[in-house]
């Protein structure tokens, strides 16, 4: 009896022994499986999910796309050391692209791999300039911060970033931008009045590297900024704490204007949160800063090529069609003319060739917390 | 002889049992302490060293990834990281936000606790046992969906300034200031500070109150020199329980609370995410760490005095 629960159990085990080698085959095999990373917010998660993979396993149907969703990039920290650590220790990330803010964080620290066109050939339709400032960074869309405001109150909105300035201190209480290290929107309207009092060349040294000396610099943009508190809602130096409280406050009429992503209005006007009354426009002199988003593709990924697939992919007409006349509303990396015309009308109010770049991340946090020592209840 | 030996014998198994005993007991105890120790104690040890600068091994990766690193610059490492938070502008008002919002919430939810606890005990009936259960709410409704619905109620556009700005009474915007800090605290923790508080009230006999009445003591003078003496270990204990709490909250500030100055665990948020700082947001943490073991010292004193009461020492 014994002997035979023991024969019984050998079996057993060899066979549970057996399949996991057979599944641990199959997983090696299947590099036929591409693990895309995405830190954004829901409608990000929406173009993946709902367009982008969809039309993508229709075109390769041997490729299987699976998602991590992180909301907000709260995460974006720990997915970092996750990825650097696996690097150091060369141990397989669990990721193959990744679509987040910190992508050109990971490329300046040397663990993306560099696209070159013989690998990604879609990539020769992109900008040299955007894609230079990717560092390893991939562009694959574009969306721009934009000044949103109420038409029934304000018939002739700001011009430049001067008259919107102007408009502040003639109308307490009615703008607002939400705090920089809250949301990208709030961020923008931060940088670019900062960006007012510097060169051309500084701004544009800020924005690929990493530059302590510039950012004493930033002290006459953070007075002036100061100098709006008790101009703008809330009128003791507080403010919303990220991109859908601002949005909130301009759709329930607590505010008249306000900084938001274009992407995130266009969503919010299609779904009806966002009254038909409230418009956007861009300013100048400087325009609020947009930019693209990047796909990083790490060099310990298991499946370079299915990553390499997948993002070449994403940079064909046809996937950029579906980033701008799908739900997103974004904007295109590829020229306008490459696109199907009627999604490229819907975008026509906005100028892509004038997206002015955000500072690289680390000047970026450096100005986040510059802007919490100088700014709020001061 | 048989009988000596008999009782040798049960004696030695009294011995093997309890020593059984103990070892389970040993083992009962153990996944707790291994937990602990491993997920809680060597993460603290490891920070501790990164804060000072040590940067190698497990503090590696998170030195390649942070911003503002300070690495050691003598064997016992560097004052750097300590030097930045303290020269900082921010860090001031951030302490004494988090000091004055941890002791002012706590005196009180300690002067509410002890109020529906005195009205229960001196008045009792329904109404107070109706009362006591209605302040115990708050415990099930989670902090986030509670400063939530306190930020929608004195926002402004909430229901405060709307209800009254119909009688032309123009209510102040509350939110994203710190009494708003203190009202979410207030409200988190005043359940189990009335359970502590009511359950130590509730013990003293009768008697005492009785004799202390018939002596001709008001009332005032019953709560101050018969119950508030006699209940004093559980006050102490709520007392601490809650400042500890308060000290280290983060969603109640951060939702309710001003952007700049703020609670130190919001701050500790921020800089280590937003301003990718890690080594100063552990400097922050062990300061509120440090803080927190003051209050600690409290609850011991005032454990060692209840132990002694009873005799346990």
């Amino acid at each position: 009896m014994f002997k035979n629960k023991f024969a019984k159990a050998l079996v057993a085990a060899a066979v549970s022994v057996l399949a996991l080698g057979a599944t641990a085959q199959t997983s090696h095999a299947a590099s036929s499986t591409v693990q895309v990373y995405i830190s954004a917010d829901t409608n990000i998660q929406d173009l993946w999910v709902k367009q982008l993979i969809p039309a993508f396993t229709a075109a390769y149907p041997q490729y299987k796309v699976t998602v991590t969703f992180d909301l907000h990039g709260d995460h974006d920290a720990q997915e970092t050391a996750k990825i650097t650590a696996a690097a150091v220790l060369h141990k397989d990330p669990q990721v193959d692209v990744i679509d987040g803010g910190f992508v050109q964080q990971l490329g300046s620290a040397g663990l993306l791999w560099r696209p070159t066109a013989g690998l990604l050939p879609n990539i020769k339709n992109v900008s040299k300039s955007v894609l230079a400032a990717g560092k390893g960074g991939i562009p694959y869309r574009g969306s721009s911060v934009l000044l949103a405001y109420n038409s029934d109150h304000v018939k002739t909105p700001p011009k430049t970033l001067d008259d919107l300035l102007a408009w502040i201190k003639a109308n307490p209480g009615k703008f607002t931008y939400n705090v920089p290290s809250g949301g990208g929107s709030g961020y923008a309207f931060v940088q670019t009045v900062v960006d007012k009092y510097l060169s051309a060349a500084d701004r544009n040294t800020l924005a690929l590297t990493a530059n302590k000396d510039l950012q004493s610099k930033w002290a006459q943009g953070l007075e002036t900024l100061r100098g709006l508190n008790k101009y703008t809602y809330g009128q003791n130096g507080t403010y919303p704490a990220n991109n859908a409280e601002t949005l909130k406050d301009l759709s329930t009429g607590l505010v008249d204007m306000g900084t938001v992503w274009s992407d995130q209005f266009a969503s919010a006007q299609k779904a009806g949160t966002m009254p038909t009354n409230i418009k956007v426009v861009q300013i100048a002199n400087p325009p609020l800063t947009g930019g693209a988003s990047y796909l990083g593709i790490p060099s310990s990924s298991n499946n370079k090529t299915g990553a390499r697939l997948l993002t070449n992919w994403v940079l064909s007409p046809a996937a950029q069609n579906l980033i701008v006349a799908g739900t997103l509303s974004g904007l295109p990396v590829i020229p306008v003319t490459m696109l199907d015309p009627t999604a490229a009308a819907s975008f026509a109010s906005v100028d892509i060739s004038n997206l002015r770049p955000t500072y690289l991340s680390a000047n970026g946090n450096d100005l986040k917390s510059a802007w919490a020592s100088a700014v709020p209840g001061k | 002889m048989a009988s000596v030996k008999s009782e040798a014998k049960a004696e030695n198994l009294e011995v093997k049992s309890t020593s059984r005993s103990s070892v389970l007991g040993f083992f009962m105890a153990a996944p707790p302490m291994l937990l602990v120790v491993c997920f809680v104690g060597i993460p603290i040890l490891i920070a501790f060293t990164f804060s000072f600068g040590f940067t190698s091994g497990p503090n590696r990766v998170v030195s390649i990834i942070g911003q503002e690193i300070h690495k050691k610059d003598h064997w016992w490492g560097t004052f750097g990281a300590y030097k930045d938070v303290f020269k900082d502008s921010r860090f001031p008002g951030d302490l004494r936000t988090t000091i004055i919002v941890s002791f002012l919430s706590t005196f009180l939810t300690l002067l509410m606790a002890l109020g529906i606890g005195l009205y229960q005990r001196i008045m009792g009936g329904r109404i107070a046992a109706i009362m006591t259960t209605l302040c115990l709410v708050p415990l099930f409704v989670p902090v986030v969906i509670s400063s939530w619905a306190i930020h929608t109620f004195y926002a402004g556009d909430g229901f405060m300034r709307s209800l009254l700005s119909h009688f032309g009474i123009n209510f102040p915007t509350v939110t994203s200031t710190v009494s708003a800090i203190v009202i979410g605290s207030v409200w988190t923790s005043l359940p189990f500070a009335i359970l502590m508080v009511t359950s130590g009230l509730q013990s003293i006999p009768d008697a005492l109150i009785e004799t202390a009445q018939d002596a001709g003591a008001g009332f005032f003078r019953i709560v101050r020199t018969v119950l508030i003496p006699l209940a004093i270990t559980p006050i102490v204990i709520a007392g601490t329980f809650t400042a500890i709490g308060i000290m280290g909250s983060f969603t109640i500030p951060l939702f309710l609370g001003p952007n700049q100055p703020t609670m130190l665990g919001v701050e500790i948020s921020n800089f280590f995410g937003a301003y990718n700082r890690p080594q100063q947001s552990i400097v922050m943490a062990f300061i509120v760490f440090t803080a927190a073991s003051g209050i600690a010292l409290i609850y011991i004193w005032a454990n060692v005095k209840s132990a002694k009461q009873s005799g346990r020492i």
